[in-house]
C-alpha cells in the first residue's frame, strides 16, 4: 500500500466504527509509519467533523411540520369523505338496480294474458286436465242437475249437447278454470271400463267465446287429433264447445 | 406491519434529517420542503405495507430519493467519469479555512456536485448512516456507494477549496 492508496481509503473515514474494516486497519497501520499521511489524515478528520456540523446546521423552515400534519389531516378527511361518497354512490346504484329489477320482475305482465288465450292453449289445458286424472264435484246421470250445479257455480250452463251426445249417459261434471274463467267440463261414458282418476272417457268443455282471442267461428265441429285424443271443436249460442275422447281423429264424429 | 406508527409522531422525529437531505439535493427550500411532504404522503398511502418497524427511516430516505429521481429525468444520462486516482487530485482543504465558510456555502458546494454524487455525499454528512444503509436508500451496490462517496467528497474538497481561495 502507498499514500495515495492509503488516502484514498481513509477519506471515507469517519469514526472508530470504520476503523474495524479490514482496508481501513490496514490504511491506519500504513499512516503510523508515514508522518506526512498522519498529518493529513488528522487534518482531513478535522475538516470531516466541521463538515458534518456545519451541513446539519440546516434548519428546516418553521412550520413544516404543522404544514405537513395539517396536510394529512385534510387528505385524511378528503378521503374519508371520499369514501363515504363512494359508498353513498354504491348504495344508491345497488337500490336503483334492485328498483329496475323489482319493476321488471315484479310488474304484473299483461301480454301473457293476450298470448295465452287462444284455442289451442284452451284445448291443450283442458285436454290435460282430462288425460292426467280429475275428480267429478257432483257424479250424476241426470243433466238438469249437472246444469244445475254448473249454473250455481258460475259456469257456462246453458249449452246445448249435440243430439248424439245427448243421447249418451253422462257421469257428471266439475268446474275449470282458464285464465281466471270458469269452464264447464261435462263426463260421459262410452261403455269402456272407467277408472277412479278418470270418471269418464268422452268430456265436453264449454267456455264463453268472450275469453279466447281466436274462438271456433264455426258451427260444424272441426275434428283434429291431439296426442291420441279425438278432439272435435266448434261454436254455438256464444260459446265454444271442446268434444274430447281417446282415440284417433274419427272416434269423436260418432258423438255429435 | 407499520400499522402502528403514529403519523405526528413519524414526522416530528424525521422531517428535519428528510428536510435537510432534500435540500442538500435541490439546493431549493420550497422544493425541499415539497419533497419532504410528499414523502410523508406516500408513508400515509402506503407506510402499513413496511413491515419491518425498524426500516421506517431508511423507507422515508429511500422514498425521497426515488421522489427526487422522478423529478429529474436525466441520470439515466448522467456521465459516469472514472476517477481512478482521486486522492491524487484531492487538494488540501484544512479545518481552519473550512471553518470560515457557513453552511450555505457548503451547500452550495454540495449543489454543484454531480447528482449522483450528491446523494451519497448528502447522506455521509448529515447522517450517521453505514455505508450499507447508504447502498439501501440510494439502492444501488455498497462497492458504487464507496466509489461514488470518494469521487464525490473529492470534487466536494476541489469546489471547497476554490471556494476558500476566492
Amino acid at each position: 500500500m502507498n499514500r495515495d492508496e492509503a488516502k484514498n481509503i481513509l477519506l471515507l473515514y469517519r469514526s472508530d466504527a470504520d476503523a474495524a474494516d479490514p482496508q481501513v486497519a490496514t490504511a491506519i497501520s500504513f499512516m503510523k509509519s508515514d508522518a506526512e499521511l498522519r498529518e493529513w489524515f488528522e487534518a482531513h478528520c478535522a475538516t470531516q467533523k466541521i463538515l458534518r456540523e456545519k451541513f446539519r446546521q440546516v434548519a428546516a423552515p418553521e412550520g413544516l411540520v404543522q404544514q405537513i400534519v395539517s396536510e394529512h389531516k385534510a387528505m385524511t378527511e378528503k378521503n374519508s369523505r371520499r369514501d363515504k361518497f363512494i359508498v353513498a354512490g354504491a348504495l344508491v346504484a345497488i337500490v336503483a338496480v334492485v328498483a329496475v329489477m323489482a319493476v321488471v320482475y315484479l310488474t304484473p305482465h299483461r301480454s301473457p294474458q293476450v298470448a295465452y288465450n287462444t284455442l289451442v292453449n284452451f284445448q291443450s289445458r283442458m285436454l290435460s286436465e282430462a288425460s292426467i286424472g280429475y275428480a267429478m264435484t257432483l257424479a250424476t246421470n241426470d243433466q238438469d242437475q249437472i246444469k244445475s250445479y254448473l249454473a250455481k257455480n258460475d259456469c257456462p250452463a246453458d249449452y246445448t249437447l249435440p243430439t248424439a251426445l245427448a243421447k249418451t249417459p253422462a257421469t257428471g261434471c266439475t268446474k275449470e278454470d282458464f285464465l281466471g274463467t270458469r269452464v264447464s267440463m261435462i263426463c260421459f261414458a262410452t261403455g269402456k271400463p272407467l277408472t277412479a282418476n278418470h270418471p269418464g272417457d268422452l268430456w265436453l268443455f264449454v267456455i264463453p267465446n268472450s275469453v279466447l282471442k281466436d274462438p271456433p267461428t264455426s258451427a260444424t265441429p272441426q275434428l283434429a287429433e291431439v296426442r291420441g285424443i279425438s278432439v272435435a271443436t266448434w261454436t254455438q249460442g256464444g260459446e265454444a264447445y271442446v268434444l274430447a275422447t281417446p282415440g284417433d281423429q274419427q272416434t269423436v264424429q260418432k258423438y255429435l | 406491519m407499520a400499522e402502528g406508527v403514529d403519523f405526528e409522531s413519524l414526522v416530528a422525529k424525521h422531517y428535519e434529517p428528510l428536510y435537510q437531505f432534500a435540500f442538500s439535493l435541490t439546493r431549493d427550500e420550497a422544493e425541499a420542503c415539497d419533497l419532504t411532504q410528499q414523502t410523508f404522503c406516500i408513508w400515509a398511502a402506503k407506510g402499513h405495507q413496511l413491515r419491518d418497524v425498524s426500516k421506517v427511516k431508511t423507507w422515508l430516505f429511500t422514498t425521497l430519493h426515488r421522489e427526487f429521481l422522478g423529478t429529474r429525468r436525466r441520470q439515466s444520462r448522467f456521465p459516469h467519469v472514472e476517477l481512478e486516482h482521486a486522492s491524487a487530485e484531492l487538494p488540501s482543504v484544512s479545518p481552519v479555512s473550512v471553518n470560515q465558510l457557513d453552511a450555505a456555502q457548503l451547500l452550495e458546494a454540495l449543489a454543484q456536485l454531480d447528482e449522483i454524487y450528491r446523494a451519497p455525499v448528502a447522506l455521509f454528512y448529515l447522517q450517521d448512516y453505514s455505508y450499507n444503509e447508504i447502498a439501501e436508500i440510494l439502492e444501488i451496490p455498497l462497492g458504487t456507494v464507496k466509489s461514488r462517496l470518494t469521487r464525490g467528497l473529492a470534487r466536494l474538497y476541489q469546489l471547497l477549496s476554490d471556494k476558500i481561495k476566492s
